[in-house]
């Protein structure tokens, strides 16, 4: 079994990236990660990714924390079990302000959770195979590939207009 | 902005994370004393008691809760320009959001230390949390005050999330060009962001829901606030129009004081290819519009008081800019709606001078709108014998002088140690134009 090798194609213009991870799909070679200083979204829709699971986080985080905050202010409110200014002793109302401010609350550590979950953060190996220009102004292609298509491979990111960085050999 | 790039966007920010000269710290110092100042008042307030600030009866809510309201009001305009501007697709938001949200996140923990020092006795904030206790003390959610403890712990807690996600990416691109310890704090609190394609999908969509999620907040907070004074009784505060009202005027401020903060930030970094006049200019026009919605609430107030002929609304709206606090009044009229009209004109906008000095007064008159609705309404309530005026101590304005210097202090700290301008988000604009961010 031939060793497998990580080669990161850094372009500084992000349609020669785009252009490499298009023609990436109809090759032997497998692509492992895009890095870009940017969110793009051409570049997103070149690797036709899905829609992220993040806000499922989020409108649970927003569900939990509505009934959390209404549910809080009625509880203290029966441990007293006195009617002020003619309100009933659990007042929609008041208690609906609570547990709109809980919602939100909520459905922001829901999201940051979400974040944290679906990003693997903090993950500081990934740094290994990374470029520090990527967050600057280069867009790198990480595609894995045998040890017999490493030329080939080398040959496509400069024909792209890349530059060729081998970020691992024979590890992955 | 056309002869940008990103490499220069980087190294413009970056070098405003240079060692700074003395000056800076001269100017550090100064707040600091100015810090310690405000300290000491609250110190020797809370060993003496809450009699040495000028709250008295009537008026039981003086200068702490004036700024209470007011550095609420600022931390609006961060929300506003880093989430409903980024929800709107408003391109022109992005070289000055950072700042702005920073901002936020300084305003409500100043705006957040002073229902502390009004409690007087401090110790016993733990009242408003929910926690059991041996005598099952528990709070009344029915109180408007309760609300706010809620809405703006919830405001510090999102607008600091929000801020810290937003750097994330920014923090990666300091812990690249970092050497030394740098950039092994700098590896840690960028926690491994990479910029990878997994990241940026989730991240993007995260962001997008911090951004919805906070434009109801921030409506919330500050109406939430003005229930505080709308929920009681007093004649001219009894008003359903107190929410709106309030949250218009706080963007109104916090704009102002972005402007305040962005002014001298843009000179003294050379941020002048970044943060274009346009940006500027941009920010006046929304101070046009929220200084006019401020005065057709000012209008509306005292056409309601009329419409409704209830005599005690009628007399407080007649004292207000005949009575004792008619300065306050006159000053809050003119600098909040009568100079932002000046910004109508295109080179007053355009000049750096003029909206520096127009967001200084807008400040000031904010400040005192503040001090009208609060004082004026309680000085002068129902009952002529229990009438009585309100003027604050040197301990009050000692405590004010602090929450100052420590906002400037804290922001001076910011801009020489972190990012003060979003790189990702002016790599965004000048990769994919100014309508198509996000």
């Amino acid at each position: 079994m031939s060793a497998e090798y990580r080669v990161m194609g850094l372009f500084t213009d992000e349609n020669q990236a785009i252009s490499a991870i298009r023609d990436i799909k109809d090759s032997p070679w497998s692509m492992h990660r895009v890095h870009s200083p940017i969110p793009s979204h051409k570049i997103a829709d070149a690797l036709e990714l899905k829609k992220s699971k993040v806000g499922y986080f989020t409108l649970a985080g927003g569900i939990t924390g509505f009934f959390a905050g209404f549910l809080l202010a009625a509880f203290t409110a029966v441990q007293w079990n006195l009617i002020v200014s003619g309100k009933p002793v659990i007042s929609l109302v008041p208690f609906f302000i609570v547990g709109f401010e809980f919602t939100i609350l909520f459905a922001i550590f829901g999201n940051v959770v979400g974040l944290i979950h679906q990003m693997r953060l903090p993950e500081f190996k990934g740094l290994e195979q990374y470029d520090p220009r990527c967050s600057g102004h280069h867009f790198g292609v990480t595609v894995s590939c045998k040890a017999d298509d490493l030329k080939g491979l080398k040959h496509f990111f400069q024909n792209k207009g890349g530059e060729v960085k081998v970020i691992s050999n024979g590890t992955v | 902005m056309n002869d940008l790039t990103f490499a220069k966007i980087d190294q413009t920010v970056l070098d405003t994370l240079q060692p700074p000269d003395r000056s800076y710290w001269v100017t550090v110092g100064i707040l600091f004393i100015g810090v310690l100042t405000g300290a000491a008042c609250w110190i020797y307030q809370i060993l003496t008691g809450i009699g040495v600030a000028g709250m008295n009866n009537p008026v039981a809510w003086g200068t702490y809760l004036i700024n209470f309201v007011f550095w609420v009001g600022i931390a609006h305009s961060g929300t506003l320009i880093s989430a409903i501007l980024h929800l709107l697709r408003a391109g022109w938001r992005n070289p000055i959001a950072r700042a702005a949200e920073t901002m936020t996140v300084f305003a409500v923990c100043i705006a957040g230390l002073f229902p502390f020092i009004h409690l007087g006795r401090v110790w016993l904030v733990f009242y408003m949390l929910p926690v059991p206790n041996q005598r099952n003390l528990w709070q009344n959610f029915q109180s408007p005050l309760m609300f706010d403890v809620v809405a703006i712990s919830t405001y510090l807690t999102v607008s600091s999330l929000f801020w810290f996600t937003g750097m994330l990416p920014d923090l990666a691109v300091i812990r690249d060009r970092a050497t030394g310890l740098r950039k092994k704090i700098f590896t840690v609190i960028s926690l491994g962001w990479t910029g990878a394609h997994e990241q940026w999908r989730h991240y993007a969509r995260g962001y997008l829901f911090f951004a919805a999620l906070a434009t109801p907040l921030v409506i919330s907070v500050h109406s939430v606030v003005s229930w505080d004074f709308a929920l009681g009784v007093v004649p001219g505060w009894h008003t359903t129009i107190f929410a709106p009202y309030f949250v218009a005027g706080a963007i109104h401020s916090g704009l102002a004081m972005v402007l305040t903060l962005m002014i001298p930030l843009r000179k003294i970094f050379h941020y002048e290819k970044i943060i274009t006049t346009g940006v500027l200019e941009n920010v006046a026009k929304t101070i046009i519009f929220t200084g006019l919605i401020v005065g057709f609430a000012y209008a509306t107030e005292f056409f309601m008081a009329w419409y409704s002929q209830n005599p005690l609304e009628m007399a407080i709206f007649k004292y207000r800019p005949t009575g004792d606090y008619a300065v306050g009044f006159w000053i809050m009229v003119v600098c909040n709606t009568i100079i932002p009209l000046l910004l109508f004109f295109k080179h007053i906008r355009t000049s750096i001078l003029w909206l520096f000095g127009i967001s200084i007064l807008i400040n000031i008159g904010m400040w005192y709108e503040r001090f009208v609705i609060i004082i004026s309404s309680v000085s002068r309530d129902f009952i002529p014998h229990a009438w009585g005026l309100y003027s604050p101590t040197i301990i009050e304005f000692g405590i004010m002088l602090g929450a100052f210097c420590l906002f400037f202090f804290f922001f001076l700290l910011f801009v020489k140690h972190l990012p003060s301008v979003s790189m990702t988000e002016m790599k965004e604009i000048l990769e994919q134009g100014e309508d198509h961010v996000g």
